[in-house]
């Protein structure tokens, strides 16, 4: 009996050993699990018809990767159009497209594409965010598109943004605006008449809906990179007008995130919660029940971007007219910034075997007529940066006129931040949703503290 | 074919499986070790290496503290807890009580689904005002309570342990009322015959002949609660600021969002040498012990 409890003692211990090191090892070496996994299978079947290039009879495959969900209703455009489409354009090709969630998405495109197993297509970011065009350019994955004949249609900046050196590496959806979707009819019923333009009279406005027993804001802290959502946009207002070079210049360490400037962005955002006009308990709900909340009428506003209109327009417990406007984090007198940035957008693997039909794909799918060009100016639903489209829907028309009219309008900070910062940013400011005796500048010291560490790299 | 020569044959048949053993577990495995001393950031596939900084940013940094702090309390709550409960359970289901079956499979139910589906729908029961738990209390009357599970600092990783014991309980309930079953009739009678009341039968009788059982489960959920995981990703994201990281949440967040696989590394070596005392620790205590049997 002794030496079987030693057995399973022994076993004990090399059973936990083998999970703690499993679990770390596999991270490291996803090389070794993707090859063996049925996921990378596509790929290697692309690898297969290697050398089809230019040879029109025989089959080729095209994986694409992308990070978002199947839209709610109708067809899809990348998992149920695309594919289709192409397949009548080039008869021999076959797309085969694979969406996951955001979060699932960095970490497999990026094991993918370190092991050689890469997608063909993938979803890439502007700037330095995490999968950045910057990153993947200069770790040499995204193959560089600047032979392509699409580019006078997009805006300039779409193009700069996912450019490294110069060259562009990936085709941007368009442009993404965060901002404060409201419901029109709890904002008339607390009796604001009309969009706040400067922070006063934002905290004015909340302050209304709080007194009418509307919750004015919903967040869902729980996950906690919403936190990004009313921060860039404050950033926007009270970072950037008076520095706009500001991030370029944390890289040299002329600037720092205890600056002025992003002190009162943490405490603008941060009164928002201790003024209660945030949710209370908005730790413990996730996103998607905040923006039931929204949608159910329960609170007035909720910050997201262009991204989302799907989720907020979705059909809720009441019927309610939508609108959207800038968090003006602005002091009165001032002018609204907006937060807006070029969207993320669809990469070639610079390893793809079939790099050549790849190029093809966009050449057709970007060429302002084709079928396939129709269906994704459609279902597309950042505003448009391709000369001659237009917003497909009206509610982002006034912020819209406002940043093309004045040129009032900041990127997302996180791009021109390392990816870590942002996260820094959201777990030490949870502690300030939370309750804790976290100050300001406690957030923007770990902030730092994680841009010195992360920037050396 | 005599026997020396069948005994060396044997040998080539695990080469196979061997060889496999070494290049997906050990290999990688050693190559954490490397990797810790590096800055790899598990995507560029050049890296430096800069010696012991990973150990040091990690030392100075509260997030090991933290994580570390999180795994010893959710290994021992759970373990702890989990048995009690579990342990009681058996008592219950063992006895001559109507529609046993049904209450039996009733238990073992939450063990079948995936913890991210259980994670899932967890985190709606917990969900503040709203949820099953708020909107139950609130339907008794109880008004005023604070339902924020999840949301809170000193809440969250708790709940997120109920979890886990709610969804475990029914492994070690089915492995004790087995212990239970084998407890030989005789001995009970005996006992009662010698004027031993039911306490006494549990304590003198029914516990020491559990002790395999005892054993199966405590080494089963702590090796469950040291790797800690899903919880804290599925259903807190690690949060609220780092209240619910586990040690292997630390490690995946580090790796995976910060793009420090080197640091991560380093974390995984660290954590695997704690895990290594606590096993150790518990090792010897379990050898040191009497089993009567």
């Amino acid at each position: 009996m002794t030496s079987w409890k030693k057995k399973v003692a022994g076993l004990t211990l090399a059973s936990l050993a083998v999970a703690s090191l499993s679990a770390c090892g596999s991270n490291n070496n996803s090389n070794s699990e993707a090859s063996g996994s049925p996921a990378a299978s596509p790929s290697s079947s692309a690898s297969a018809s290697a050398g089809a290039g230019t040879d029109a009879s025989k089959p080729v495959t095209l994986t694409m990767l992308l990070s978002g969900s199947k839209a709610a209703n109708g067809p899809d455009f990348e998992l149920d159009t695309l594919p289709k489409l192409v397949k009548e354009k080039f008869p021999n090709v076959t797309v085969e497209v694979q969406k996951l969630p955001d979060d699932q998405y960095y970490t497999a495109v990026k094991a993918k594409l370190a092991s050689g197993e890469g997608p063909d297509f993938f979803l890439v970011f502007p700037k330095l965010a995490n999968m950045g065009a910057i990153e993947v350019a200069k770790a040499g994955y995204a193959a560089d598109l600047s032979d392509l004949g699409f580019w006078d249609n997009f805006s300039p900046s779409a193009k700069n943004d996912m450019s490294y050196e110069g060259k562009p590496y990936a085709v941007s959806r368009g442009m993404d605006i965060l901002g404060a979707y409201y419901n029109k009819d709890l904002f008339a019923k607390a009796g604001i008449t009309e969009i706040p333009k400067d922070w006063p009279s934002f905290l004015a406005a909340s302050e209304k809906l709080k007194a009418a027993g509307v919750t004015p804001i919903a967040m869902g802290d729980k996950d906690p990179w919403v936190i990004q959502f009313g921060m860039y946009q404050l950033a926007a207002n009270s970072v950037y007008p008076s520095d706009p070079e500001f991030d370029t210049k944390l890289q040299t360490g002329e600037t720092h995130f205890s600056d002025a400037g992003w002190i009162k962005t943490i405490n603008q955002y941060k009164e928002l919660y201790d003024k209660g006009y945030v949710s209370k308990n908005s730790l413990g709900m996730a996103s998607a029940q905040a923006m039931q909340q929204f949608v159910d009428g329960k609170a007035a506003m909720t910050f997201t971007g262009t991204w989302d209109l799907p989720g907020v327009t979705a059909k809720g417990a009441v019927d309610f007219e939508r609108g959207f406007f800038s968090l003006p984090g602005n002091d009165a007198g001032q002018p609204v910034y907006a937060s807006a940035s070029t969207a993320a957008g669809y990469a070639i693997n610079a390893k793809s075997k079939n790099l050549d039909v790849a190029k093809q794909v966009f050449e057709y799918m970007f060429d302002g007529q084709s079928p396939l060009f129709q269906a994704w100016a459609e279902s597309n639903t950042s505003i448009p940066v391709y000369a001659g489209l237009k917003p497909n829907n009206d509610m982002f028309n006034d912020v819209l006129a406002d940043i093309q009219s004045t040129g009032h309008a900041f990127y997302f900070s996180n791009q021109m931040w390392p990816a870590g910062v942002s996260d820094a940013m959201q777990t030490k400011f949870s502690e300030i949703i939370g309750g804790k005796k976290t100050t300001a500048e406690d957030v923007a010291k770990t902030m730092q503290s994680k841009y010195d560490e992360l920037n050396k790299n | 074919m005599n026997r020396a020569v069948m005994k060396k044959t044997m040998y080539f048949f695990v080469l196979p499986a061997l060889i496999f053993y070494l290049l997906f577990w050990i290999f990688p495995i050693l190559k954490l070790f490397q990797y810790s001393v590096t800055d790899y950031n598990g995507y560029v596939q050049s890296f430096n290496y800069i010696g012991f900084d990973n150990f040091k940013t990690l030392y100075r940094e509260e997030i090991l503290g933290v994580s570390i702090k999180n795994t010893l309390l959710y290994t021992f709550i759970s373990v702890i807890l989990g048995n009690i409960i579990a342990l009681a359970l058996a008592f219950l289901l063992n006895a001559n009580i109507r529609a046993k079956g049904l209450y039996r499979s009733a238990f073992y139910i939450p063990t079948l689904f995936s913890a991210i589906v259980v994670g899932f729908i967890w985190s709606y029961i917990y969900m503040p005002d709203e949820g099953l738990i708020a909107s139950l209390l609130n339907k008794l009357g109880m008004t005023g309570l604070d339902t924020n599970f999840l949301g809170s600092y000193d809440k969250a990783l708790y709940s997120i342990i109920a979890v886990d014991i709610w969804k475990n309980i029914g492994t070690s309930t089915i492995i004790f009322l087995a212990g239970l079953q084998t407890v030989p009739q005789d001995l009970i009678e005996a006992g009662k015959i010698d004027g031993a009341g039911r306490w006494n039968l549990v304590r003198f009788i029914k516990l020491p002949l559990l002790a395999t059982s005892v054993t199966i489960n405590v080494t089963l959920s702590i090796i469950n609660g040291l790797k800690a995981f899903d919880y804290s990703y599925i259903m807190t994201n690690g949060g609220p600021g780092t209240s619910t990281n586990t040690l292997i949440f630390a490690i995946y967040k580090m790796a995976f969002t910060e793009q420090l696989f080197g640091k991560a590394s380093a974390l995984g070596i660290i954590s695997f040498a704690i895990i290594i005392v606590i096993t150790a620790v518990f090792v010897l205590t379990l050898n040191r012990r009497e089993v009567s049997a």
